[in-house]
């Protein structure tokens, strides 16, 4: 699905993220591990080709066949908003304060505004039922709400927009146990009903375990290991991957 | 008294003041301009309230309808000066880079000119009427504003929720007006409400010198110029009861603006 070439992100004389070569292949979940600074979210950056303008990029990422680096304007925006959902880290700076939910899930979930907002809504429904939201919620500012509902309001705009990539960055660091386990069972079921291939960048090596097909250890701004997880989570070669196995909490399965 | 209650007393002590001066023309009972000759400087009695001036003018008539060309002044060049420091501040924070340091270089030059001097000067030469008034208040009353909304914007560009809105490519005047714009004008608010005291202050002060309003036209500045040598003569209502409502005034406006600065949590 997604093919990352020799990337690498450089700030001045710094190189940030050096030479990461890494697939995401497609109806799998992949996982990014690695601490933090370790170039992971830069590296997110560089796939939505969001990164600052005064960053250097090198290397290619292709999707499918073809080069994001080398796509119009318009195409980047159609391969975003079309192929691409994206769940950011902190759900609470992820909406406008100052705007109503209802307004911004529509704006996230229907881009190209075919639809009216009451229908929207109606297709909305199930799926707020599914994660136990009530339809309250689009009337509501997103200060009222708490930090795990707002995330499980970005996952129904992914469950509504149906994307053919799901893109999670750090998406169960803020939240408690509970949330957790139904952010990840959600995005098992997505990845499982849909096949929609799902890309989650963490630092939780249990919520690794927990889901991934596919591991990408990252340190230092290198990829050093990547594979399948249930390979190269039992027999990892690096020494930082051995250490993050070992940091796991659950000891015993 | 609770912030709430002393925030609500000052509202509806503007809102009194504004209603009052609006209205001014329905309820004295006096014309601010004519003389009486036979009722020169009385002191405050039943028929009129507050006195009457050296030329038997209704001194309470004056101060209502004076409050209009005073608060006409503040509340215009106040306006003047909020749009044009959205309009710097926003681009500045907006396009960022070599353009937003160069235009905050100015600024800061700009701020180390006290205002009250260009303004002086400006008045000398300009011989003021009430709209070039304005426009000199305006023009010289922006930078805050403009800094601040030039922080707010780069400090929400940066944000989660205005990343993702570009990221599906919505257009740049909808992220300006509905994600930058309107999540700023909590914090320009208070900013504005100051500017408005600071323009009140300004036309007195200008008019208190002789250089602001026309003299014919009452205005609280005006009224001030006139008690100098009214309270040498022992009359000092002339002097008083404008005096005060500045004060009053000024003071509840500032004291709205300190009360949102606590309620958001001082800064």
């Amino acid at each position: 699905m997604l093919e990352i070439k020799e990337l690498s992100i450089g700030l001045d004389e710094q190189h940030i993220v050096k030479h990461a070569s890494f697939l995401i292949k497609h109806g799998k979940i992949s996982t990014m591990i690695g601490e933090s600074g370790s170039g992971k979210s830069l590296t997110l950056l560089a796939i939505l080709g969001m990164l600052p303008k005064e960053m250097r990029v090198s290397g290619d990422i292709l999707f499918g066949v073809r080069s994001l680096f080398g796509m119009s304007v318009e195409e980047l925006h159609s391969f975003r908003r079309d192929e691409v959902f994206v769940i950011l880290q902190d759900a609470f700076n992820s909406f406008n304060p100052s705007v109503r939910l209802g307004k911004q899930l529509f704006a996230l979930s229907e881009g190209k505004r075919t639809i009216g907002y009451s229908t929207f809504l109606e297709r909305m429904s199930p799926i707020f039922s599914r994660l136990h939201l009530s339809n309250d919620v689009c009337e509501k500012y997103p200060f009222e709400l708490s930090g795990g509902m707002l995330q499980r309001c970005m996952i129904a705009c992914a469950l509504y927009k149906k994307p053919s990539l799901l893109i999670a960055d750090e998406p169960t660091s803020g939240l408690d146990l509970y949330s957790q386990k139904a952010f990840i069972k959600t995005v098992v079921e997505m990845n499982r009903e849909m096949g929609t291939t799902i890309f989650l960048i963490t630092h939780d090596i249990d919520v690794v375990k927990e889901l991934a097909d596919e591991v990408i250890v990252m340190f230092q701004g290198a990829v050093v290991e990547s594979g399948k997880s249930d390979i190269l989570l039992n027999s990892p070669k690096h020494s930082y991957t051995k250490q993050l196995v070992n940091s796991s909490f659950r000891m015993v399965e | 008294m609770s912030t709430h209650k002393k925030q609500m007393f000052c509202w509806s002590f503007l809102l009194v003041v504004f209603l009052v001066t609006l209205f001014s023309s329905y309820l004295t009972p006096y014309d601010a301009n004519t003389m009486n000759m036979s009722e020169v400087y009385e002191s405050p009695n039943g028929s009129h309230l507050f006195g009457t001036d050296h030329l038997g003018r209704d001194v309470l008539t004056r101060l209502i309808q004076g409050g209009k060309v005073t608060l006409t002044v503040a509340t215009v060049a106040t306006i003047l000066s909020f749009i044009i420091g959205l309009i710097y501040g926003g681009i500045s924070g907006y396009l960022g880079g070599v353009l937003d340091t160069v235009m905050m270089r100015i600024v800061e030059v700009l701020l180390t000119i006290p205002s009250i001097l260009i303004i002086l000067v400006c008045q000398a030469f300009m011989q003021g009427n009430i709209w070039s008034m304005i426009l000199i208040i305006g023009l010289t009353s922006w930078y805050t504003t403009a800094r601040m909304i030039r922080t707010e914007f780069l400090k929400l560009n940066q944000m989660e929720f205005v990343q993702m809105a570009k990221m599906i490519g919505t257009p740049s005047w909808k992220i300006i007006l509905d994600h930058l714009l309107r999540n700023s004008i909590q914090a320009v608010f208070v900013v504005t409400l100051f500017n408005f005291a600071g323009a009140i202050f300004v036309e007195v002060s200008l008019s208190f010198l002789g250089i602001g309003v026309p003299p014919a036209v009452p205005s609280w500045g005006n009224m001030l110029y006139h008690a100098q040598s009214d309270f040498i003569a022992g009359a000092w209502w002339i002097g008083l009861f404008p005096g005060l409502l500045i004060i009053f005034t000024v003071l509840a406006i500032n004291m709205i603006g300190s009360s949102s600065i606590k309620a958001k949590g001082g800064q």
